[in-house]
């Protein structure tokens, strides 16, 4: 018994403790209902059975149904577009900033704390934000392209299928982009100053520092920023709502808005969890990205 | 009768029930300042033993937010919701079914509330609610831009082809003016503006790809097409909407009365109401039937009380139009004047308007129904389809969720 006591006071016994405890937070609030979600997106669930622990079930009709509507196709390509091209974007973007405000000039870090100012801001004030800005008749996005005369006519970003799906992305990255910056500023804070002044003494130019200390410096860094961005935009649903409700014909539609649609507005939670499902299946591969990434950082 | 005499009848009519105890009911609304909010504020004032806590929720998030409630049965005992949405909770005992208690009411008539707003609320014969209001849609006209273009303001169109014609005179670009302004969303605001044009053509939700229906169609898209109204009108509602007619962008809009208020503020110009254009001279008329019911839901613990609250309500429907410019859903009630004149013009336009106004289902898997028809209008209105397939895709999959 004591020596049961004294494990857990110090030794293999409090890790284990540890260990559990956090364990079970995670199946208790994650694991469970990742669970459930993937039963009832083999069962017939409504509205007035949500609240009952077992529903009909029905095999794979619900995926069925999901994966043959006309609907499915466009949701893939919007998701793949939407999420590709906004961390692709932010990434870019934010890296560009994190390069630029890492040069020491007067009031850098100022600028840089500024840049948050949009990330703290919740989605959907962003949203309805970017709602205005886009707006086709009134919007200040318009006025300013036709004051460049870039346009003749104002582009109604939110109802032409053609651009749609873009101005989400457009609000997007410039939502996300912030963190991008943040996340990849501290990594290059990481990098000792000495591997640069000792290159710059071999007479690299910037150029080749960059290539060669910053990028192979970052590669973990890199990896988590890309991981996470992948998994945010997956969950990007407050834009898409303030901004297209997934229209116009369905053309701003990404995945995880229409399983919000068919859970929510047309009551059918199976075929609901069916998107969620494969969704979770992508970020699974993702979040190894991301823990081999992050696990490449302990080691340095 | 007036609001004293009610209160106090209702007041000594309660005490031997409220002396006992003090009960708080929960009640949830779109807006605390529409009548229920507003009567349910009154009525928790009143020395009755019953006190209503008025949570406000979000129009679009209203439904979703009950029904995640409700499969946790963590629901109000009483909620305002919209009438298309009241047939999937009433179908399912969800509902309280009132109808003996409404029998037994000496304040509430159910052969007095209109047909529209009456099937609505009713399942399999039986009553699951009371009526808030009713509103209809209406077309509202820029008098002074009627006149600018060489139109009469006292003849406003009367049919599609003189309402489209008018668009087109009045359209102004160079001066930020769209001819018409409706809403053609995928939500459920699209579905009620766009099924009274295919009511007018001969169809009905039932029978949506019935011949004419694709005028009703080409009729929208020409809309659009002509530039005759803003290309935003596939993502914007009708609040939204008639905001531009009310900052002169748009010389009609097509709205209902709860935009009177609004519009008597801000409006810097003199407007109108009239009927919405019917298809040919002396074809049908339609519309859509609008606003919500009050429900009070199954599983309450003070059903007896929450009833208490609907015959309060219902002894205060002759205020539901002077004091929100809503319609009440029960014949004999005088629309008293408000003080402004063009609202009370309006008020007969709406009044006679909504006598044609047909109601959405009921239907419990209405949501479906809507996402249908949407997805037919928005398809043909983005160019992705041409009308008459776009109406036969929906025909059968509306049929499908009917059979």
């Amino acid at each position: 018994m004591s020596r049961v006591l004294r494990s857990l006071r110090d030794g293999i016994g409090f890790d284990t403790l540890l260990i559990i405890i956090a364990l079970s937070y995670l199946f208790v609030f994650a694991g469970l209902p990742l669970i459930y979600n993937v039963i009832i997106s083999f069962q017939q669930v409504d509205v007035f059975s949500l609240g009952t622990l077992w529903h009909p079930n029905v095999g794979f009709e619900n995926y069925e149904r999901v994966f043959s509507d006309p609907l499915a196709r466009r949701v893939l390509i919007n998701t793949l577009i939407f999420t590709v091209g906004s961390v692709a974007l932010q990434f870019t973007l934010g890296f560009a900033a994190a390069l630029f405000f890492h040069q020491r000039f007067p009031g850098a870090t100022w600028f840089r704390g500024l840049f948050l100012a949009g990330w703290i801001m919740p989605g959907l004030v962003v949203g309805v934000l970017w709602n205005w800005l886009l707006s086709g008749d009134f919007g200040v996005i318009n006025h300013m392209l036709k004051s460049m005369g870039l346009i003749d006519s104002g582009i109604f970003w939110r109802s032409d299928t053609a651009f749609s799906l873009y101005a989400v992305m457009m609000a997007n990255v410039w939502y996300g982009m912030p963190f991008n910056m943040i996340l990849l500023s501290v990594g290059l804070a990481a990098i000792p100053d000495d591997l640069y002044e000792a290159a710059e003494l071999d007479g690299a130019n910037a150029w080749q520092r960059f290539w060669t200390i910053t990028l192979p410096m970052m590669r973990s860094t890199i990896g988590a920023v890309l991981a996470l961005g992948v998994i945010f935009t997956l969950q990007q649903f407050d834009l898409f709502a303030a901004i297209t409700q997934g229209g116009p014909a369905g053309s701003s539609t990404v995945a995880q808005y229409w399983s919000w649609e068919l859970s929510f507005r047309e009551f059918d939670f199976g075929r609901g969890a069916v998107i969620s499902v494969t969704m979770i299946i992508v970020v699974l591969f993702v979040s190894l990205v991301y823990v081999r990434s992050t696990r490449a950082e302990t080691r340095l | 009768m007036t609001r004293l005499m009610m209160t106090t009848a209702l007041t000594l009519g309660l005490t031997a029930t409220a002396a006992q105890a003090e009960v708080t009911l929960s009640l949830w609304t779109e807006s605390a300042t529409a009548p229920e909010g507003v009567f349910a504020r009154e009525f928790s004032e009143m020395d009755n033993g019953i006190t209503i806590d008025v949570r406000e929720i979000r129009f679009d998030d209203l439904v979703a937010d009950t029904l995640r409630a409700f499969a946790t049965r963590t629901n109000p005992d009483l909620i305002a919701i919209d009438n298309p949405d009241h047939a999937a909770f009433s179908a399912r005992g969800a509902f309280l079914d009132i109808t003996d208690k409404v029998a037994a009411s000496d304040v509430i008539d159910a052969d007095a509330i209109f047909e529209g707003p009456r099937s609505s609320l009713s399942w399999d014969g039986r009553m699951f609610g009371l009526p808030r209001a009713s509103n209809t849609i209406a077309l509202y006209y820029n008098k002074d831009l009627m006149a600018a273009a060489g139109l009469d303001p006292d003849s406003p169109p009367t049919t599609w082809d003189e309402f489209l014609e008018a668009a087109r005179a009045m359209t102004d670009p160079a001066n930020d003016v769209y001819g018409v302004a409706f809403s053609a969303r995928a939500s459920e605001e699209g579905t009620f503006q766009f099924l009274p044009w295919a009511q007018m053509a001969g169809g009905s939700f039932e029978d949506i790809n019935a011949e004419g229906v694709a005028e009703a169609l080409e009729l929208w898209k020409t809309l659009l097409d002509e530039g005759l109204a803003s290309p935003d009108t596939l993502t914007r509602g009708q609040w939204d909407s008639t905001g531009t007619f009310n900052g002169g962008n748009a010389a009609m809009a097509i709205s209902g009365p709860w935009e009177l208020g609004r519009m008597a503020a801000d409006a810097e110009f003199d407007w109108g109401v009239t009927l919405l254009p019917v298809k040919e001279e002396g074809g049908p008329r339609a519309s859509a039937l609008g606003d919500f019911n009050l429900a009070i839901f199954a599983n309450t613990e003070h059903p007896e009380e929450a009833f208490v609250f609907l015959e309060y309500y219902q002894s205060q429907v002759d205020r539901v139009w002077p004091e929100f410019t809503r319609l009440p859903s029960v014949a004999g009630v005088e629309l008293a004047p408000t003080g402004d004149a063009r609202i009370d013009a309006a008020a007969e336009v709406f009044a006679e308007q909504l006598e044609s106004a047909r109601n959405r289902g009921p239907h419990p898997e209405w949501p479906r129904i809507s996402r249908a028809i949407q997805t037919a209008f928005q398809s043909v209105l983005t160019g992705e389809a041409e009308p008459q397939a776009a109406l036969d895709t929906a025909r059968a999959e509306i049929d499908g969720i009917l059979n």
